[in-house]
């Protein structure tokens, strides 16, 4: 898997791409963490390039979501079909803010 | 990873008990399963499964100890997939209910995929037992009998038709 950290004013955005597996769980969730505590409370993570997840990287999901309304912020997830897929399984897609391409979600943010 | 393919229809995975080997194998299931069905639907459900099946021998069964072996066997009958992962690790006293864990709960999501994932799976423990007969000349019966557990195998066996 590859995590691509970028920022667009005060958003700061997570690219990731290939594989979001539990050897990747670690890494991933330790620098949203980071990136939660030291941002403004408006995170992207993208995922559009991500062809395969599994209920690992739903766990850094949900953890990064707690600590984002715990900072307060926001959190929005961009999602490719796969991922997409297990999140509505597993039900997720009803808590998380899911939109389907990065210019809309920071769009949402209000970014120009 | 070590691979064998022993007949036609099926192929034998070995790999470490560490999660990037989990990553890697999954993904060559994927491909095999996708170029035994043409069906992306199903090697992607079945990748799921496994995944899940793979992170829980790695997790419960070796406690994250990277220096076990698991076995996938992949076979293809008739328009049906089985694939059994073999651990010598801890076994599970029963299969988890497949339910959805509340929202902020990080973990127990994966028999949940797993039985959305595939038409059915079973779990079996195969015990080993070692036995030991001492016969001595001119005895008509065993003098000593004595019975161990050894090494042991857990199966579980994910079925899916495509």
């Amino acid at each position: 898997m590859v995590m691509n950290e970028q920022k667009h004013g005060d958003i700061d955005i997570v690219a990731l791409s290939g594989r979001f597996v539990m050897a990747d769980a670690p890494e991933v969730r330790e620098r949203l963490k980071a990136l939660i505590d030291d941002g403004q409370g408006k995170l992207v993570i993208d995922m559009d390039q991500v062809s395969f997840i599994d209920s690992s990287a739903c766990a850094v999901l949900i953890s990064a979501f707690k600590a984002m309304q715990l900072k307060p912020g926001r959190l929005v997830l961009v999602t490719s079909p796969v991922v997409q897929a297990l999140i509505e399984l597993t039900r997720l897609h009803t808590i998380f803010e899911i939109l389907p391409a990065r210019p809309a979600a920071l769009e949402a943010f209000g970014a120009p | 990873m070590l691979a064998a393919a022993n007949v036609a229809d099926s192929v034998t995975l070995k790999i470490a008990s560490t999660a990037q080997q989990v990553s890697l194998l999954s993904e060559a299931l994927h491909a095999l399963c996708l170029y035994a069905t043409g069906n992306e639907k199903c090697a992607l459900d079945v990748q799921c499964a496994t995944v899940e099946a793979l992170n829980n021998v790695v997790i419960h069964a070796y406690h994250n100890q990277p220096g076990h072996e698991i076995t996938v066997c992949w076979y293809r009958q008739d328009r049906q997939l089985r694939i059994e992962i073999i651990d010598n690790g801890d076994s599970m006293a029963a299969l988890p209910e497949p339910v959805l864990p509340d929202f902020e709960a990080e973990g127990g999501r994966g028999w949940w995929i797993i039985n959305a994932s595939v038409d059915s799976y079973f779990y079996k423990i195969i015990e080993g037992v070692e036995r030991e007969r001492v016969l001595f000349p001119g005895e008509n019966h065993e003098s000593v009998a004595t019975a161990k557990p050894n090494a042991h195998r857990n199966i579980l066996t994910l079925l899916k038709q495509f």
